[in-house]
């Protein structure tokens, strides 16, 4: 026992020496290969950086949520090699965090007075919430004209987005996309039930409660499932609802949340009634990730979490051909949600930290050659209409512009009102409530509560 | 208590008194260092804080605001009620469980007694997350096996979804707390058994007793202390389910599996509202320590028994 | 104390076959877990269950072992056993004197000490993190080891144990000219010394298992504990069982290891410690 005891503490002492001896700098890698691979290009960066003489070296960290390849350590590295080769004196970590834990590292991180220079995520992080609270550095001169028109061209909802009320930048974007649904092609076509999708992939809500039918009557056991056990994936659930009776999730400036109009709750209730006669499921232990396996595994036929990187992830796993549609719509003109990714700095206090981050911020999105591959690694289309077509001529290009074609349906980003955290856990609630048998409209009412409440507190 | 100190309080009995004084504060020093930095500090910052609106980014004295709001909050409510329903539940199940387990494999021989102690201890070092993310895994809708077996069987005739349906969310936590919690009260058990006077049981036996009223009338005394024990660290535990909840149904659905713990977690760390969760922190903290304190009482008269 | 075994009721035959049973279930899910380490995605989403992998794949493995696993893996052990030393040191040391001194104050502090152990460590995680960023340790292993360190358990443990220690024998060794430190580690020590066994598997599994401490706490790969990577993989890819096995596995196996090989030290200390309440 003594020697045991011993033995511990000199172990004890050994850790305490090469583990927590103190903050050394984090290696830019994780995998060993990738780690080989960076550590050359840091060396041979530091080198040139040592022979230019352009001064002192900065270190900036970044930290990514999963968009898509930015999740890969392998790619992220590659592109701060790249970076590196033209600016050597800057130094990049990455930590990779994920959508369950991630805002609770960044909480913690800012009450710590530890956060990274740059972060990836969209704007209702950066600008509603992070922004909002003082906590980023205003971008405008990443913003300067011409990213401006180039941006405003594609659309002026994302450079909207971007900004606080006030008129700030907090982020500066690269990327963009339409979250649709999907369906299993081959199960619809069993079923004889392609008959209801239109040619442009828009389909109605009447023709949708066919197909339905059609999917039960050839013998689908669950034609689809709205998820609603956490947030993840929501955007799906959302546009579902919203969409069959073409209500509007917030009013235009972004201050109110309506879903309990009269058109919401129509919708809403058109879910539970679906679900009451057996077309369609709901599921209060699931959320996105768990539905999308079941999509995959063929178990049901359509997929209400879709978008041009679920189906790059999916593609190895599927039996079938999942086929990209717009959610369905009493109009015939859906409303679908979007995502706007791209970078905000946090107020470090350090000019020089802030300005390396603005630097490497503008390569990867600006870089002639480096930001069409930044935003082809996404899996998704970039902000800026002079990158054109990222994927021509890559074997992803059929594909590409497919959900290329969903961009004219792209809504109103209302993620960015205020109070979005707490709306985002009331939604799945509220879907818990309904499906378990209460009053949809007072359910909606209480969400709708519930949201202006938050959206209330956070404008004070 | 062993030693004379009050038999006058002479000059030379005061130095002793201070000198023992100074060298127990120095053994406690290093303990006493941790825990007042780690502790105690942070303690008090919650104590103070919780009086204020304490967010990311104000900080302005509200007086009782917090806590008049969480009497008003329904999902408070909701919370305190799932986690006392937790304790009432888990607490009387895992003591007696684990006392009926204890019997059993009390008497036998020695290497089967080790081999079900270890066996009932593995959910307490598999992990936290690893039990939980198995768990989550075998209640699946699609996949898991509880529904195949109960489907195979002829139980259910449709999938049911665990932790995705009110009316089982939160049995399904209590069943997994229920595993990761009996392994240490075993423990005791036994070796409380293992303490119990042997004479006294060969007497009563002699005297035509059954097992059951020697149970009842000798072991059950003597092992007082132990039970009381357990139910002490039994409730602490109960009441500080976390990680389940959080790895596996965030607190829904529809909040009938939120606890107090959780939902500190959801306001500080969701929504940065921190001098509300730490006011609900206070709030757990003298509930858990009326308890305890009660039990500790308990205790203190069992063991003068 | 055999006598049981002799006269085998039914009662007793029916008891011990619950217990069986009751046993394969406890087991089970281990068994869960390393088994679907080896599974392959197909037998994973199997819609009838695979009770043994058909087709035993080591790619969950490959793949786990593409993430820093092994640092995560470090880094538990890591903060673990550095919590468990200084807790063993420091609530040896205080247990012994709170439980054989006679000082000012000793009633209120043990009071304070008891008080503490019922207050759940997540309450002040905001103030704790505050601290650490003040103290410039936020997201070091330190920002877990040192609040599980202060934790008061250790030394309400400790207490009991050296209950034990005649003090008798303290006297002698006093009369005979031993120094303070010399009691401790030549008397105390020793006898204590199952006490310490039980401590040090309590704190390092309690450790390893804080997953909340850590979260907070740590947030970069180079402090990545195996906890935190489990749900890491749990949290990026939900349904990919194989992968969460496998990390799952990894950080079970371990710890199962070190209790079976300590256990005897362990049910020994326990059993000491709690029973005199």
């Amino acid at each position: 026992m003594k020697k045991l005891l011993a033995l511990l503490l000199t172990g004890a002492m050994a850790f305490s020496i090469t583990a927590c001896g103190g903050e050394e700098p984090s290696d830019t890698s994780t995998g060993s290969d990738a780690a080989a691979d960076a550590g050359e290009n840091v060396a041979a960066g530091t080198e040139e950086g040592a022979a230019g003489g352009s001064g002192e070296a900065t270190d900036i960290t970044l930290w990514t949520y999963p968009v898509g390849k930015f999740a890969d350590a392998e790619t992220v590295n590659g592109f701060i090699a790249s970076f590196n080769e033209k600016y050597p004196e800057i130094n990049v970590s990455v930590e990779y965090l994920d959508y369950t834990s991630g805002d609770d590292q960044v909480t913690a991180a800012i009450e710590a007075g530890t956060t990274p220079d740059i972060i990836l995520e969209g704007p209702e992080r950066l600008v509603s919430n992070w922004g909002a609270k003082g906590k980023m550095v205003d971008l405008a001169d990443l913003w300067d004209e011409e990213a401006l028109a180039d941006i405003s061209a594609t659309s002026e909802a994302v450079v909207n987005a971007c900004k606080s009320p006030e008129g700030v930048f907090y982020e500066y974007p690269f990327c963009m996309t339409t979250h649709t649904m999907a369906i299993n092609y081959e199960l619809f076509e069993k079923a004889d039930a392609l008959q209801y999708i239109n040619e442009d992939r828009t389909w109605t809500t009447e023709n949708f409660e066919k197909a339905l039918q059609a999917l039960k009557d050839s013998g689908v056991e669950t034609t689809g499932v709205v998820y609603c056990g956490g947030q993840g994936g929501d955007q799906g659930t959302r546009a579902l609802a919203m969409n069959l009776y073409n209500a509007e999730f917030t009013d235009a400036e972004h201050t109110s949340w309506t879903m309990n109009s009269e058109a919401g709750v129509k919708g809403l209730q058109q879910l539970v009634d679906w679900s009451n006669e057996g077309l369609i499921s709901y599921d209060a232990g699931a959320q996105a990730a768990d539905e999308l396996q079941l999509f995959a595994n063929g178990t049901i036929a359509m997929s209400f979490c879709w978008n041009a990187s679920n189906e790059a992830q999916y593609a190895s796993q599927v039996a079938f051909t999942p086929y990209p549609v717009a959610f369905p719509s009493e109009s015939g003109t859906p409303e679908l949600a979007g995502g706007i990714w791209g970078f905000g700095i946090f107020d470090n206090g350090d000019a020089a930290k802030i300005d390396a981050s603005k630097k490497f911020i503008e390569f990867i999105c600006d870089d002639p050659v480096q930001g069409p591959i930044s935003v082809a690694s996404t899996g998704f289309f970039p902000v800026r209409s002079s990158y054109g077509n990222v994927y021509a001529g890559t074997e992803d290009e059929a594909r590409m512009e497919t959900f290329a074609s969903f961009m004219p349906w792209l809504g109103d980003y209302y993620n960015v009102t205020g109070g979005w955290a707490e709306q985002r856990t009331a939604w799945w609630n509220m879907l818990q409530q309904i499906f378990g048998g209460e009053d949809v409209q007072t359910a909606a009412d209480q969400y709708v509560e519930i949201c202006n409440k938050a959206t209330a507190d956070a404008a004070q | 208590m062993k030693k004379n100190t009050k038999n006058g309080v002479t000059k030379r009995s005061r130095a002793l008194v201070m000198r023992e004084t100074r060298s127990a504060y120095l053994f406690l020093l290093p303990a006493l260092i941790f825990f007042v930095g780690f502790i105690v500090v942070p303690m008090v910052m919650c104590l103070v804080t919780s009086f204020f609106n304490y967010t990311m980014t104000d900080f302005e004295f509200v007086g009782f605001a917090n806590y008049v709001e969480m009497f008003n909050d329904p999902v408070f409510i909701k919370a305190l009620k799932n986690t006392i329903l937790i304790v009432v539940v888990a607490v009387p199940a895992v003591t007696v469980f684990s006392l009926w387990v204890s019997t059993v494999i009390y008497p036998i021989h020695a290497a089967s007694r080790s081999f079900f102690r270890c066996v009932f201890y593995l959910p307490v070092v598999t992990g936290t997350v690893a039990v939980a993310v198995v768990w989550k895994w075998m209640f699946n809708k699609y996949t898991g096996l509880f529904n195949y077996v109960l489907s195979e069987t002829g139980v259910i005739d449709q999938n049911i979804s665990w932790l995705g349906d009110e009316k089982f969310a939160i049995w399904c936590i209590i069943l997994i707390l229920f595993t990761t919690s009996i392994g240490q009260p075993i423990v005791l058990y036994v070796a409380a058994l293992g303490n119990v006077d042997n004479s006294m049981v060969e007497a009563a036996q002699v005297d035509g007793a059954t097992s059951f009223q020697t149970f009842w009338k000798i072991k059950w005394p003597a092992i007082m202390p132990t039970t009381l024990y357990i139910i002490v660290i039994t409730t602490i535990n109960s009441f500080q389910c976390y990680a389940l909840i959080q790895l596996l149904t965030s607190g829904g659905p529809n909040h009938s599996t939120d606890t107090i713990m959780y939902y500190i977690y959801y306001e500080a760390f969701k929504l940065y509202r921190y001098g509300y969760g730490n006011a609900m922190g206070v709030v757990l903290a003298i509930i858990i320590a009326v308890f305890s304190a009660l039990q500790f009482k308990l205790t203190r008269a069992g063991s003068a028994e | 104390m055999n006598s049981g075994v002799k006269r085998m009721t039914p009662y007793k035959v029916i008891c011990i076959a619950i217990m069986i049973i009751l046993a394969v279930l406890f087991i089970f899910p281990i068994y869960w877990i390393v088994t679907g380490s080896f599974k392959d995605p197909m037998a994973i989403n199997a819609a009838i269950p695979e009770w043994f992998p058909k087709n035993p794949t080591l790619d969950n493995y490959v793949r786990l072992f593409k993430n820093p696993a092994l640092q995560w893996l470090f880094n538990s052990v890591a903060i673990s056993v550095l919590a468990m030393a200084f807790t063993c040191l420091t609530a040896a040391m205080a247990g012994y004197a709170l439980a054989k001194k006679r000082f000012i104050g000793q009633k209120v502090l043990f009071s304070i000490f008891i008080c503490a152990m019922a207050l759940p460590k997540q309450v002040v995680l905001v103030p704790l993190l505050k601290e650490m960023s003040f103290l410039g340790l936020h997201d070091t292993l330190w920002a877990v080891i040192l609040p599980t360190v202060g934790w008061p358990f250790g030394i309400f443990l400790m207490k009991q144990f050296s209950e034990t220690i005649p003090t008798e024998m303290l006297e002698a060794v006093r009369i005979d000219g031993a120094g303070e430190i010399q009691t401790f580690t030549t008397i105390v020590l020793p006898i204590v010394k199952p006490g310490i066994g039980a401590l040090a598997i309590f704190t390092f599994i309690n450790t390893w298992n804080d997953y909340f401490l850590q979260l907070i706490m740590l947030n970069s790969k180079n402090t990545l504990t195996i906890s935190l990577g489990i749900a890491k993989l749990q949290a990026e890819m939900s349904n990919d069982f194989g992968l969460i096995m496998a990390g799952a596995a990894l950080g079970a196996i371990p710890i199962i290891a070190i209790f079976l090989m300590f256990q005897k030290y362990f049910t020994q200390g326990i059993t000491m410690g709690a029973v005199k309440g």
